[in-house]
């Protein structure tokens, strides 16, 4: 063991609850790389990952919301399998997959700022429809410009090949998960608030 | 599913440290090289890591499947043109180094990810990020590894019983929300009794972490991986 000769620094009440829920979120949206549904437009499947990027903006808020998707990159990378199709590495983070990767902390706090209107954190079930509505439409723009122009580099195809191969039989489902989000935010059903 | 496997290969001894420096040069010398003669040392240098961590290459490719369709389409789709003649072979064949590329940098971080324990990671982390950020991020990575199995666990139970009702036959985005909403209270709940169990036992800033020692076997893997940088500005 390596010893340290400083006093215990506590971490204070309100960031102890906030770094557990960041946690357990960016394993939540771990667990959501498993939640496998057929698509009709392609042979890899859709999952609820995009779902998890909304709801960590919306949830957690901007900041919270933002270090939660951190923290999943940052195990997916040492080698928690929490990638698409169960993989993990610093594969996945440069290769044709980085540019959606990395656009998950920046689209989380993107929708967690449109959502709460500022960093700081408002309840989020008074957020109008429209407002839920166009922040994660915005979230689903910079996943997918992102993502492209990342897929375009690592492969060193045009654009629109890249928005081809890697989005197209993707985008579609965006607005069913946009549809499920605001469902999940509107009801009674989360115990936490 | 590729995870930490225990053992004493010559990559299981060496320093997480240097094993995540040499993916990077690897990484940064395959985007420099993309050339038929720099892929093919790259592939000695990746075939001698996988070698190292005593991991077969059929494994690892394995490990990334689900990558295939992507890195073939990319190629075929950028070979095809509209009008005639419709496809030029000859433009394929840029992507197809790219696609190989990728899969080299795939192998390479596969080995990484069998040889090295999250704890040892967990520590690399801690000392390379300095500061609270580096804190944060050491103990939340060790929360992922912890609550993804029981999470996963969660979320396959949940699928199970909707299936069993004939849930698996409602419209697609009714499905995700009652997963979502299930996985959410799951995690949420797990999170606050997590908090709870921090707060009683003094979670602090500075815990005591697992040494890390470079050994002399280190000192070889990163002249290796500074020779593999170097090589990038050649």
């Amino acid at each position: 063991m390596a010893t340290t000769t400083d006093s215990v620094d506590l971490v204070g009440d309100e960031v102890v609850g906030n770094v557990a829920r960041a946690a357990l979120f960016a394993a939540l949206m771990g667990a959501f790389a498993y939640v496998s549904f057929p698509n009709p437009l392609s042979p890899s499947p859709i999952t609820l990952q995009v779902l998890g990027v909304f709801l960590a903006g919306i949830m957690l808020g901007p900041v919270w919301g933002a270090a939660a998707m951190v923290l999943y990159l940052a195990a997916g990378a040492v080698g928690a399998p929490v990638f698409a199709g169960g993989s993990s590495g610093i594969g996945p983070l440069v290769g044709f997959t980085a540019g959606y990767l990395w656009s998950y902390p920046i689209a989380a706090f993107v929708v967690g700022a449109a959502v709460h209107g500022g960093f700081a954190l408002r309840d989020y079930r008074d957020a109008s429809v429209v407002r839920l509505v166009g922040a994660m439409t915005l979230g689903t723009a910079v996943i997918y410009a992102l993502g492209t122009v990342g897929f375009a580099y690592v492969q060193n195809v045009g654009l629109v090949e890249a928005f081809l191969v890697s989005a197209v039989a993707f985008v579609p489902f965006e607005a069913v998960k946009i549809a499920a989000a605001v469902g999940i935010v509107r009801s009674d059903a989360i115990a936490a608030s | 599913m590729l995870t930490y496997a225990p053992g004493d290969s010559l990559a299981h001894r060496l320093d997480p440290r240097s094993k995540l420096l040499f993916q990077l040069s690897f990484a940064w010398t395959a985007f420099a090289h993309t050339t038929p003669r720099g892929l093919a040392t790259l592939t000695g240098v990746a075939l001698g890591a996988l070698l190292a961590a005593e991991l077969s290459p059929r494994t690892a490719l394995r490990e990334f499947r689900f990558a295939l369709p992507f890195l073939a389409a990319a190629p075929l789709l950028e070979a095809l043109t509209l009008g005639p003649p419709w496809v030029v072979p000859g433009d394929a064949v840029p992507p197809a180094l790219a696609s190989y590329r990728v899969l080299l940098i795939f192998l390479v971080s596969a080995a990484y990810v069998r040889t090295t324990p999250v704890r040892d990671s967990r520590a690399a982390i801690q000392r390379l990020v300095p500061g609270k950020p580096g804190q944060f991020l050491g103990v939340g990575v060790a929360l992922v590894f912890r609550f993804l199995p029981v999470l996963r666990a969660d979320l396959a139970r949940v699928r199970e019983a909707m299936a069993a009702r004939l849930g698996d036959e409602r419209p697609l985005g009714e499905r995700m929300r009652l997963v979502a909403t299930a996985g959410l209270n799951r995690a949420f709940g797990r999170a606050d009794r997590l908090a709870l169990a921090l707060r009683a036992r003094c979670f602090a800033w500075n815990p005591t972490l697992p040494a890390l020692r470079f050994s002399r076997l280190d000192a070889p893997a990163v002249a290796l991986s500074v020779i593999i940088a170097a090589f990038s500005l050649v």
